[in-house]
């Protein structure tokens, strides 16, 4: 085995990208990456929430409340980055059949979720006090109350099959039917509430965003990207010593 | 064999099993049945409170009876050897399954269809809206049941199909619930459907063109 994955490593040595396709030279990397990411998410954690915790001014309208988009906008953004994440990787490893593929795609989507509820109930907690209720029927809510069904969907078809590769094949393709229908469930909903004439809810869009107020929120948004990546990392890298436990690589790299 | 002959084949075969096993049809509307007359006993039989409610109490029933006939796509036939046969047939499976859903959508989609508006008369609905919803029902089935084929073939050989198959697929019929019902709502307040009729339509073909290609792979991955 530890031949082999040498010998294809040595194969493909020009061309750098594909040589990480394999689970033996990404696992090393992966860790890297990961502590790389711990430290930079940590660091811009404390940065960004000084600056909009302490620093950022308290806004003419909203007040004290606003200060919930430091934390709801990165970890929405984050919810859809990793959804199209997750499926690219899924469309690859059915294209290619690439080990590393699946793994990647089932890494992510413990965190896709994760970041879709952060979202979600962040949006809500904010949405009490400015709008006056926990949750409204608006299309972005509904669109990604559906967002967070499509992930658990894909962890649940992931888990149901007792052959694994099986797993992997079913839960990507129902992640590229789930990628398909995202926009489309969007554009309903947006429908949906122009055409029942629902309430309208008073957005709290408000004049652009200052400048104080900005940089922390992109600080945290580079916060948020790498703490998916470094768990998305720490995932794989777990997953990869569940799958090639028999590997004779792996007993060498966790020695 | 023809592409036509086949697909003419797996159509007849769907039919005539859909009539001879009465609990295939009987099942799904008594189910639907019982959700339409639970519903008043949970919010009140006010009459007016009522007409707003079942409409989409009516849809949304539908759309769960038509939802558990799912599983009759492919499970027996995983049992009893034929998906095999249709696995192994030189035509394209997508036509195959695509022949299999339209039988299960027109007789489903009719018998479901036909019941709607008497149970419109539960929620004391006028007989434009009921005429409505039977017809965005008749809709609404055939859409269903391509996006479920997808699950249904992907979940023949896993655990726990059922309730699985409802977490899959009844978050992506969301469109075609809010346009269906959407329609029906319209008459009520005495307004043109058209717009919605014509989304809830290009829903239906795109599902439609993608769907029996999605569940032909999906097939091929679960009986691998």
């Amino acid at each position: 085995m530890a031949r082999t994955e040498q010998q294809s490593n040595e194969k493909y040595s020009g061309r750098w990208f594909w040589r990480y396709a394999s689970p033996a030279t990404f696992y090393p990397l992966a860790g890297t990456l990961e502590k790389i990411c711990w430290i930079i998410a940590a660091v811009l954690t404390v940065i960004g929430l000084y600056l909009g915790l302490l620093r950022a001014p308290v806004d003419a309208q909203q007040g004290e409340v606003y200060r919930v988009i430091f934390i709801h906008v990165p970890a929405a953004w984050m919810a859809m980055v990793l959804y199209m994440a997750m499926a690219f990787w899924c469309f690859t490893g059915l294209v290619l059949g690439t080990r590393l593929s699946f793994i990647m795609s089932h890494a992510i989507a413990p965190t896709g979720a994760l970041m879709t509820v952060v979202a979600l109930v962040t949006g809500s907690l904010w949405g009490r006090p400015a709008w006056g209720t926990y949750w409204v029927w608006d299309a972005k809510l509904t669109s990604f109350l559906i967002l967070f069904f499509l992930y658990v969907g894909y962890m649940a078809l992931a888990a149901a099959f007792d052959d694994k590769k099986k797993g992997d094949r079913a839960s990507a393709l129902i992640a590229l039917v789930g990628a398909v229908n995202v926009p489309i469930i969007y554009f309903s909903t947006v429908w949906w509430n122009s055409l029942h004439q629902g309430p309208s809810v008073a957005r709290a869009g408000g004049p652009s965003m200052a400048a104080s107020m900005l940089a922390p929120m992109l600080i945290l948004t580079f916060a948020f990207w790498a703490y998916c990546i470094a768990a998305v990392m720490h995932r794989v890298r777990t997953k990869i010593i569940e799958r090639e436990r028999d590997a004779a690589w792996l007993a060498e790299a966790v020695k | 064999m023809s592409l036509r002959r086949a697909t003419g084949a797996v159509f007849r075969r769907e039919l005539q099993l859909f009539a001879k096993r009465k609990s295939d049809w009987a099942n799904p509307l008594v189910f639907f049945l019982i959700v339409c007359a639970l519903f008043p006993f949970a919010v009140g039989s006010e009459s007016e409170r009522l007409k707003l409610m079942g409409i989409g109490v009516i849809f949304v029933g539908a759309l769960l009876a038509a939802m558990l006939s799912l599983p009759r796509l492919f499970d027996e036939d995983s049992r009893d050897g034929s998906l095999e046969l249709m696995l192994t047939s030189t035509e394209p499976l997508a036509m195959l399954i695509l022949a299999r859903v339209a039988a299960l959508s027109l007789a489903l989609g009719l018998a479901l269809a036909a019941v709607t508006p008497l149970f419109a008369v539960f929620y004391s609905l006028p007989f434009d809206v009921s005429a409505m919803l039977a017809l965005t029902v008749l809709m609404a089935v055939p859409t269903l049941l391509l996006i479920g084929a997808i699950a249904a073939a992907l979940l023949v050989s896993a655990r726990g199909g059922a309730i699985l198959t409802a977490v899959l697929v009844l978050p992506l019929t969301i469109p075609t619930l809010i346009f269906g019902a959407g329609a029906a709502l319209k008459v009520f307040y005495g307004e043109s459907p058209v717009a919605e009729l014509a989304l809830q339509g290009a829903f239906m073909l795109l599902a439609l063109a993608l769907c029996p290609l999605a569940a032909a792979a999906a097939l091929k991955i679960s009986t691998d």
